[in-house]
């Protein structure tokens, strides 16, 4: 869950936690992405951590998103942050840039208890997000079903939300074009299947509004501003709690995990991997999604989950058709293809 | 007090801030020029293949063992950035570069042939070439991206089938900076002259309220626009109530939204300095030019808006200047295509973590810039004689 205009603002802050600090003999800190989620993480994981080392304090930090601050800190030796929460793509570039600390996955409760796209050499995901698209049921007259429904203009006027960005929105273009979900990315990969993914993108470009930050497609849900929007399942799930009555596709969703992972030279380390240990085992994993509704990456945890509060979590039966999103594939081609994706926007 | 101890005591007094200029403005800057053309991670990584490689890159069993020799002496901290790096010339070579990397734990290479088996890619001459370009500690690689040149399979240059993308995004930076100057100035004209010489108490008012937006968040007055323009917002409902319109109309996440609310934001940097200038004109110009026979329209058009030209040119400069550097307010109500270049720079920095790219945009823009107040500064040089002599 990318929250991109904030971290354009934090862009500004970036520079003031790169100046030396304090940075010895401090407190275990952990930073995630504030909100709801971090206050959920602070209940299931950081207060029962926390007790079970005898009641260390921890400190609580909000991430925006991006390497750029983490790369500040390792480059400046001013480590001020052990644990946080990654998005996948940053989980690989990071870690091939050494910004963050390879695991040892003994030490943390083993691969095997986890999902296999959970575990990586520097971070062990933890949260399920999942992307699909959300409408009013209200405010249409039958119901969307998948993504070629979602490209249909003509039966569904209005504007479409998507994520302004290339990656997971290009993967859509090419499955409402009638792409096979395994084939996608060795599609996507030729040239003639770019073109083929732009070609799709020409066909609704007028009728697309973009979003940055996940509260977005919801607020203009709500507001009508849009007909149908790519959202996070998690924001749609927490909108109907507080009264909305909003509806999510789960066909051909795109997913993704958001990992824990370790600063590469945190003074805290082997609090680090104790604290990574304890995110792992099922018990808190299970409780997570009763907080907000994302899903657990625990296998046993997977399988605990309350078949009735599971429709709306990534998880079972919504994951039936899913595209798991090619992390590798976009870290290898993101400049070029977001050059193009640039260029296509200001045509 | 003599000469020479007006000098030295002047130069005292300058000294701090020269010294404070010097290092937190000017280093940082000389930082970002230097980086905007800066090869070294390559370079100082790769330096046995550095010095093998031949110009066009042409593979050998020479260059390929020190290539791996290269390889397998950099650490990982540096061996990822140099993969990123080499990957925006030739997609697909930092997986390459790593894959090699792991396999050079195992596998001795010892010419071409090891390489290959490692992994076919390194067949694809476009690897090579990008080995061979990156032979020097500088790079014009992101300079030649900014204005839309690509490289050709013969390794020279040419322009790129997308286009001068960040070219386009320049000049669209400067038309809006320019629309929001003029619009702003346009406003903040007849507000300032209703604050320079209105009653007490609308002047009172009227100025509150200038500074009260120029006191508040730019994120709450950009975000209060959204709450006004959207599909059913305050002014959609309003027109529709009216009967004007019958479909709500498109306010915001346009070009006309992120216009409207940059002027917002940036209208106290225009009334202030056209207010500050319209109080020093005395009223009393204005009976003695109507006395003498000139019309309401014209003794505005002869005595007044000359002497109030230095406050246009000030608040309208001002505006100009800092839109140029604006993104909040777009980001957050402009579509892509209303984006200004600052987005792009942020975009590079702290997303994609091209940092290279973020400071040659930062060095195009700033040049622009200074292209931009030479020329100004050479036509009021050029202007004044001859209006004087007029």
């Amino acid at each position: 869950m990318s929250i991109r205009w904030k971290s354009l603002i934090a862009g500004l802050g970036v520079t003031v936690l790169a100046l030396p600090g304090l940075a010895q003999a401090r407190d275990f800190t952990i930073a995630s992405w504030g909100g709801n989620y971090q206050d959920a993480q602070r209940t299931v994981y950081f207060a029962p951590f926390a007790k079970s080392q005898g009641d260390i304090r921890i400190l609580e930090e909000t991430y925006l998103g991006g390497l750029a601050q983490i790369k500040a800190m390792v480059e400046t030796g001013n480590v001020t942050w052990d644990v946080l929460m990654i998005e996948r793509s940053d989980l690989i570039v990071g870690c091939d840039e050494g910004l963050l600390e390879e695991l040892d996955w003994d030490a943390i409760g083993g691969e095997d208890q986890l999902v296999p796209q959970a575990v990586h050499p520097c971070g062990a995901g933890n949260v399920v997000v999942s992307t699909g698209f959300a409408y009013d049921p209200a405010r249409v007259k039958e119901a969307p079903k998948d993504y070629a429904d979602f490209w249909n203009v003509e039966k569904w006027p209005g504007k479409r939300g998507l994520r302004a960005m290339p990656k997971s929105t290009l993967e859509l273009a090419l499955i409402a074009d009638g792409v096979p979900l395994e084939q996608v990315y060795e599609v996507l990969a030729t040239p003639e299947g770019l073109d083929r993914a732009f070609a799709k993108m020409d066909e609704i470009k007028p009728h697309i509004q973009f979003w940055e930050a996940g509260a977005q497609p919801v607020e203009w849900l709500a507001a009508g501003d849009v007909v149908m929007s790519t959202a996070y399942n998690g924001r749609i799930a927490l909108a109907n709690e507080e009264g909305r009555d909003l509806a999510f596709v789960w066909t051909d969703h795109t997913y993704s995990m958001d990992s824990w992972a370790i600063v590469a030279d945190s003074p805290n380390k082997e609090l680090a991997v104790e604290f990574i240990k304890f995110a792992n085992t099922p018990e808190p994993q299970v409780e997570f999604p009763k907080h907000i509704p994302y899903g657990p990456t625990n296998k046993q945890a997977v399988e605990r989950l309350d078949p009735e509060a599971s429709k709306m979590l990534p998880a079972g039966a919504n994951m039936e058709r899913s595209l798991f999103i090619d992390e590798q594939f976009w870290a290898d081609n993101v400049d070029r293809i977001t050059e193009r994706w640039n260029a296509w926007i200001a045509q | 007090m003599s000469r020479v101890s007006l000098y030295l005591s002047t130069l005292l007094l300058v000294a701090l801030p020269v010294a404070y200029v010097a290092f937190l403005y000017l280093v940082p800057l000389g930082g970002v020029a230097l980086r905007s053309v800066d090869n070294s991670t390559i370079h100082a990584n790769l330096p046995a293949t550095a010095s093998a490689i031949d110009e066009a890159g042409a593979p050998s069993d020479e260059v390929a063992a020190a290539l791996a020799k290269d390889l397998a002496a950099a650490d990982r901290r540096s061996l990822g950035e140099l993969a990123r790096l080499l990957n925006l010339d030739a997609p697909g070579m930092r997986s390459l570069l790593l894959k090699t990397k792991r396999a050079l734990d195992e596998v001795e290479v010892k010419g071409l042939a090891d390489l290959r088996a490692i992994d076919p890619d390194w067949d694809e001459p476009i690897y090579w070439q990008a080995l061979a370009e990156n032979a020097q500690p500088y790079t014009f690689r992101y300079y030649a991206t900014a204005i839309g040149l690509d490289r050709d399979p013969a390794g020279g240059w040419q322009f790129g089938a997308e286009g001068a993308i960040y070219l386009q995004i320049l000049l669209r930076t400067f038309w809006m900076s320019l629309q929001v100057a003029v619009i702003a100035c346009l406003i903040a004209y007849p507000l300032a002259h209703a604050i320079a010489n209105g009653p007490p108490t609308v002047r009172v008012l009227l100025l509150g309220a200038v500074l009260l937006s120029f006191w508040m968040s730019i994120l709450v007055r950009t975000t209060a626009w959204v709450v006004i323009l959207q599909r059913e917002g305050l002014v959609n409902e309003a027109l529709m109530a009216l009967g004007l319109v019958r479909e709500p109309v498109q306010l915001i996440f346009n070009r006309l939204g992120t216009l409207l609310a940059m002027v917002h934001v940036l209208l106290p940097f225009a009334v202030l300095p056209l207010l500050n200038n319209m109080k020093q004109i005395p009223a009393q110009q204005r009976d003695a030019a109507r006395s003498l026979g000139a019309g309401p329209f014209e003794s505005f058009l002869r005595v007044y808006l000359p002497q109030t030209m230095r406050g246009i040119l000030v608040g309208a400069g001002t505006v100009f200047i800092l839109s140029l550097g604006f993104y909040i307010t777009p980001a957050l109500v402009g579509s892509p295509g209303d984006q200004l270049l600052s987005y792009y720079i942020a975009d590079f920095m702290l997303k994609q973590l091209n940092w290279g790219m973020a400071s040659t945009l930062s060095v195009i823009l700033l040049a622009c810039v200074l292209l931009g107040l030479a020329v100004a500064w050479l036509v009021n040089l050029l202007w004044r004689p001859a209006a004087r002599a007029a």
